[in-house]
């Protein structure tokens, strides 16, 4: 022990877990953007951010709900260009910039909270199933499998045509239906990794199930679920405008499906701007962060990798 | 410690560390209950490292594994037998052992990593691609030494701190510790694991201990990452190592430096070792006794030496004689022909019977048992038994030459 001390060299790195977990992160983003899409993505995805962030400076919050269309009725049916009205306006006098930017807003606030909760619960769900096993995982995943039978957008649908129109239920149908891919993902992925030699060897050490779980299977199951979560930061916001397009938000609300569905009458009629640019945005954000997410599980998911 | 009633033993009680009789490993398949081991019995004494030998699929790893109940349940059953294990005090106070496959789960979370320690075969598996080094080799210190983590506090340390040396500090307790005026007793616990998972490291003669702490297992290479897992293993300086095929998966010039590490090691901490391996060549440098295990049974034991220059069985002179040496070249390697036995509701039979060049129509009737006859060590073969013991006719015996392995 003595000569074993002496080897040892004087504790001179000041640097812990943290500042590899810092380094480490660092290593991440670097591998992200050295692919081109990728860093589209993430710069898209920053734009969107902060034109969403910036909405009461771009455009006057309208009063009092800021997320309701402020109403022009001096000026419908304006092409894009208008002074005062930068992207022209529907033809209930809604401004389609002020839709634009503040149905960022919205789409934000909306994917957020569904990712979020949808991405706890069914990483609870899916924990419970994978690590504990048997007749627990059996009866979670017969429930999931009734969930995923059913077609999401309908099954979505459904829950909001009988909770009535308005865009609370339709973060609401969103939630209950996308919690389920999490929990299926999370399940596999733990059932794989506790067969690995390394919970083995915690158990060895005399650790109890619970550290196990969380020291040793999550961190090693979370992957996935990460980059399932940048993807559904898109797609929630592509089926959710899906949902407001067909009249299940409330009319006037800043959202991009609802700008979509006012400006529809008036495409044949040449009023191209009130949906297209709208309709473009739901394709922007959507796009980014598939982008983003492929990207991120190149780097992060070693299976795919080369792909 | 409470045993479940223990089986008469003998003088050698005391020294012993471990003793297994009568281990019986099933497991469901499909095609039925698949006897992976059946009826093994052997002693591990105090300080001595035995060798568990055989090939693939015979039972050894089943075995080593079935000490610290790794096995599976279900598919596998415990269908029999005892694991008597002596801790150190145990062994000191002459007390009784306790039934490794019988004592409660939260005994065995404590003789886990603190009395019997394991290494495994894939260091590159064994290890947790999440953590640091330093982590997964304090988790050893905070499940069973937490006491020693806080040494050397005047008095006594604060709560927060108490629990965080188990491990059982909650998220808000860790930003707790980031502040005044948790801080610095904080960071006095810290620098103490730094200084116990240093040591347990450089003890390993791991290079740059201190460096080797901060990195992940994927930064490290193989033979690195073994000498992490045996850090980990020998930290709290357990009575019974046990190493799967610890160099199965390193490289050849690695696994001498491994297996000289863990002899050394072995020989300072007074450990116990048994050794799970296939490779003979390894085992005879290492062992000082050698199990050989065929079919889910015990074929011999004895001194390795002994084993070495006179082997009994049939199926060790087998093996002897398929290790190949510089001294013959070129010509064809020597193989034992025929296939292991299914092991799927085995037949009262010698396991071996059916490759067997000595074997009689007695071997495919009669299980040889492993017995130790006079003037001999123990052997399962009806080679070395009396007529009179089994009350056949002496030639209904296989004749083994003894004198041309």
């Amino acid at each position: 022990m003595v000569e074993a001390a002496a080897r040892r060299p004087p504790a001179s790195s000041p640097s812990g877990p943290l500042a590899i977990r810092v380094r480490r992160f660092g290593e991440i983003t670097k591998e992200v953007l050295r692919n081109p899409t990728t860093t589209i993505g993430l710069v898209i995805i920053a734009s969107l951010l902060l034109m969403a962030l910036m909405a009461p400076i771009i455009t006057e919050a309208n009063t009092p709900d800021a997320y309701q269309m402020p109403r022009d009725w001096g000026a419908i049916n304006e092409p894009p260009g208008t002074p005062g009205h930068l992207l022209g306006t529907t033809s209930t006098g809604g401004d389609v910039l002020y839709g634009v930017v503040w149905g960022a807003r919205t789409s934000l606030r909306l994917s957020v909270i569904v990712v979020g909760i949808t991405m706890v619960v069914g990483t609870i769900m899916g924990s419970i199933a994978g690590f504990i096993g048997g007749k627990v995982d059996e009866i979670i995943m017969r429930l999931v499998d009734v969930l995923l039978a059913i077609p999401e957008l309908i099954f979505a649908l459904a829950i909001a045509a009988v909770l009535g129109p308005s865009f609370g239920n339709i973060i609401f149908a969103l939630t209950v239906v996308f919690w389920v891919k999490y929990a299926r993902i999370i399940r596999g992925q733990i059932i794989h990794v506790k067969h690995n030699e390394y919970v083995d060897s915690a158990r060895v050490i005399g650790d109890s199930k619970l550290n196990i779980y969380r020291k040793d299977v999550l961190p090693n199951s979370v992957t996935p679920v990460v980059v399932q979560a940048t993807l559904d930061m898109g797609n929630i916001v592509l089926v959710a405008a899906t949902l407001s397009f067909i009249g299940l938000a409330e009319a006037g609300l800043a959202e991009w499906g609802v700008l979509v569905s006012e400006g529809q009458a008036g495409i044949s009629a040449g009023r191209w701007w009130a949906s297209t640019i709208p309709g473009a945005m739901v394709f922007l954000w959507a796009l980014a962060f598939n982008l983003f997410g492929d990207g991120l599980r190149d780097v992060l998911d070693p299976r795919t990798e080369g792909r | 410690m409470t045993a479940p009633a223990a089986a008469p033993l003998s003088d050698k009680t005391a020294s012993r560390v471990a003793s297994v009789e009568e281990l019986r490993i099933h497991f469901d398949t499909k095609a039925g209950r698949l006897h992976a081991v059946d009826g093994v019995s052997f002693d591990i004494f105090d300080g001595e490292s035995l060798g568990l030998v055989g090939e693939t699929g015979c039972g050894k790893s089943v075995t080593a594994r079935s000490f610290l109940r790794l096995i599976p349940v279900p598919p596998g059953t415990y269908a029999g037998g005892r694991i008597h294990f002596w801790s150190k005090e145990a062994r000191q106070t002459g007390g009784s052992p306790v039934d490794l496959l019988q004592v409660p789960a939260s005994q065995m979370r404590d003789i886990r990593g603190n009395r019997i320690a394991m290494i495994f075969q894939d260091p590159g598996k064994a290890l947790n691609p999440a953590l640091s080094i330093r982590e997964q080799v304090a988790e050893v210190f905070y499940q069973h030494r937490s006491e020693d983590l806080l040494d050397g506090w005047n008095g006594t340390p604060p709560r927060p701190i108490r629990r965080a040396a188990g491990q059982r500090s909650g998220k808000l307790e860790w930003l707790a510790f980031k502040v005044p005026p948790l801080r610095s007793p904080a960071r006095r616990l810290r620098k103490r694991v730094d200084d116990l998972v240093g040591d347990a490291l450089a003890e390993t003669q791991i290079p740059n201990p201190r460096k080797i702490m901060t990195s992940y297992p994927h930064e490290l290479s193989g033979g690195m990452k073994q000498r992490v897992m045996i850090a980990q293993a020998l930290a709290c300086n357990p009575d019974l190592l046990i190493a799967d095929e610890p160099t199965t998966a390193l490289d050849v010039t690695i696994q001498a430096r491994i297996m000289e590490l863990i002899r050394e090691l072995q020989l300072r901490h007074q450990t116990s070792v048994l050794y799970i391996s296939h490779d003979l060549s390894l085992v005879r440098r290492i062992c000082d006794r050698i199990a050989v295990m065929y079919a889910g049974r015990i074929a011999e034991i004895g001194q390795t030496r002994h084993v070495f220059h006179d082997p009994l069985h049939p199926y060790t002179r087998g093996l002897l004689a398929a290790i190949p040496s510089l001294a013959h070249q070129r010509g064809e390697l020597a193989v034992i022909d025929g296939t292991v036995p299914e092991l799927i509701d085995p037949q009262p039979a010698c396991r071996f019977h059916t490759r067997c060049s000595y074997a009689t129509d007695l071997c495919g009737r009669l299980d040889p048992p492993l017995v130790a006859r006079p003037g001999l060590r123990p052997v399962a073969c009806h080679g070395y038994a009396s007529p009179d013991e089994l009350g056949v006719a002496a030639d209904q015996l296989p004749r083994l030459d003894r004198d041309a392995p």
